[in-house]
């Protein structure tokens, strides 16, 4: 892999949303994690508030983790299944650990009256 | 392909042709200038068709709406500020939509505005909550059609037809002032603003992923986008059409949002103001509901959560907190006190100022092959949309110039 592809593929995943195996949006690549020295690998897509430090000035930053906090959750890179105009995972949100804001709200929103 | 299919082009249309501020920016248009606007609104037509027409494809192909497209091409912080930019731009229209159906219900029953903007929110809060989209695309989008009333009423006064159709040449009236120069370059300015404000993409887009939308419904989507625009289109240019041939040698200023309706009420009388008011009614409802929930769409897409009202709102909880929430904000904004057309002056400016932002991430996407295959666009989309994108770069910086100049079009 030459650099130039190497970043094409970071600035090509950025930013992506991430759709479940039950084809639910369940987040955004808000960053990437590598591994290795000497040729990087990808590890983890990194979805969460936290993962914005860096990319964000300071004062955004610290408007966002007083707004929504600064949780991090890792999604490894073996639940990932495609990578196009979206990531598509392998497996459902819950087991990907990508469901429980959805889940903490849902406790709130009375679950009858729609057709 | 079932006609059904085409009241998400109508809402939309309606909700963003004739909303609150086109039935005054409209009126004002005719009875300042005459004719000589309808160029700007027939541009201003091919630019939201053509806009339209590529997030449909684009949602249809990659399945993915405009804010997703938006923070993958623009990057976190540019599309933050874009989001932020478009939350409170339509927020604000929002709210000047529901003030606009509190106001119209006021001229229709006498109940006090206020009263009338709280009941009317609820009912909207409730009909979103109760229908799923189809439903509430065709509810609003065919309850709108009574605004055909006013086209109606053009082909009754028997106006100069030829002098309309010469407005359709792009011209600026001779003899005018500095002053009025100015006034009529913010007309320009914010007329395009209104026909292309960005809701109307965020809608319509969702609604095609909504819809389920894909590679078999791209006939469905010109047809939508073509008619759904040209028919907001025609509805936009008959208001005003109508307020030169009524208003304009009477030297009635139609500043507020009732004025429009007595376009009716000369030709048919009495039911032709009830009509038009009724017209309005829905038409501005429909507008305060596809205001709401672009905007809910947005957040929801921005951030990756569940969306959509093909899903129960328990099944989108966040996406439900969002619209439920940013309807209440609409209203608290009308419950200040705030004149509704100070909410329309602003909400057109804002629009303007996020136009070429919200606009080059789907032009860029939709011409890219990689995701678009042999349905990226050609040689006329590629042209028009990056035409488009230039008219709306120049009247983006030209917006808070003249708006500051003119008193926001007042002179």
């Amino acid at each position: 892999m030459t650099p130039d592809s190497m970043i094409k593929l970071v600035s090509e995943l950025l930013d992506l949303p991430i759709i479940d195996s039950d084809g639910s949006y369940c987040g955004i690549v808000d960053d990437i994690e590598f591994e290795g020295t000497r040729e990087l690998k990808l590890k983890a897509l990194l979805v969460g508030p936290g993962a914005y430090a860096g990319r964000l000035p300071g004062w955004a930053m610290a408007l966002v983790k007083w707004v929504a906090g600064d949780r991090i959750t890792r999604v490894p890179m073996d639940k990932v299944r495609t990578i196009g105009t979206a990531v598509k995972l392998a497996c459902p949100a819950r087991e990907a650990g990508l469901d429980r804001s959805e889940r903490a709200a849902e406790r709130w929103i009375p679950s009858k009256g729609a057709l | 392909m079932n006609p059904l299919e085409l009241t998400l082009g109508i809402m939309t249309a309606v909700g963003g042709f004739v909303d609150i501020s086109e039935l005054v920016f409209a009126a004002k248009a005719g009875s300042t200038f005459g004719y000589a606007l309808i160029s700007v609104f027939f541009i201003g037509t091919i630019g939201i068709i053509v806009f339209s027409e590529m997030s449909g494809r684009v949602a249809a192909i990659a399945k993915q709406p405009v804010f997703n497209l938006m923070r993958h091409r623009l990057g976190l912080s540019l599309g933050l500020l874009v989001l932020a930019g478009s939350v409170i731009s339509n927020l604000i229209t929002c709210a000047a939509e529901v003030g606009g159906v509190a106001l119209i219900l006021n001229y229709l029953t006498g109940a006090p505005y206020f009263l009338m903007a709280i009941v009317m929110t609820a009912l909207m809060i409730i009909s979103i909550w109760v229908l799923p989209f189809k439903w509430i695309e065709r509810t609003y989008g065919l309850l709108g059609l009574v605004m055909l009333v006013f086209l109606a009423a053009l082909v009754a006064i028997h106006p100069p037809w030829g002098q309309i159709a010469r407005g359709f040449v792009p011209q600026i009236p001779a003899g005018l002032s500095t002053k009025e120069l100015l006034t009529f370059g913010y007309f320009c300015v914010a007329i395009l603003s209104a026909v292309l404000f960005p809701y109307e993409v965020y809608f319509y887009s969702s609604g095609g992923i909504e819809e389920g939308w894909g590679p078999k419904d791209m006939l469905t989507n010109r047809l939508t986008s073509i008619i759904g625009m040209g028919l907001g289109s025609t509805l936009a240019v008959a208001i005003l059409a109508n307020s030169a041939q009524l208003f304009g040698p009477a030297n009635v200023d139609p500043e507020i949002p009732g004025t429009a309706a007595l376009e009716a009420a000369i030709p048919f009388g009495h039911w032709g103001l009830i009509l038009a008011l009724a017209g309005m009614f829905f038409a501005v409802a429909g507008a305060a509901v596809e205001t709401c929930m672009a905007n809910a769409y947005g957040i929801a897409q921005f951030f990756g959560w569940k969306w959509g009202r093909h899903k129960k709102p328990w099944e989108a909880p966040r996406f439900t907190f969002a619209w439920i929430a940013l309807f209440l904000l609409a209203l608290l904004i009308v419950l200040t006190g705030v004149d509704v057309m100070m909410l329309v002056e602003l909400a057109i400016l804002f629009s303007i100022l996020v136009l070429p932002l919200t606009y080059l991430p789907l032009l860029l996407l939709s011409g890219d092959r990689k995701y678009m295959g042999t349905n990226a666009n050609g040689p006329l989309a590629k042209t028009l949309g990056w035409l488009y994108f230039f008219i709306i770069t120049a009247a983006a910086i030209a917006a808070l110039p003249l708006f500051t100049l003119t008193s926001g079009g007042n002179g």
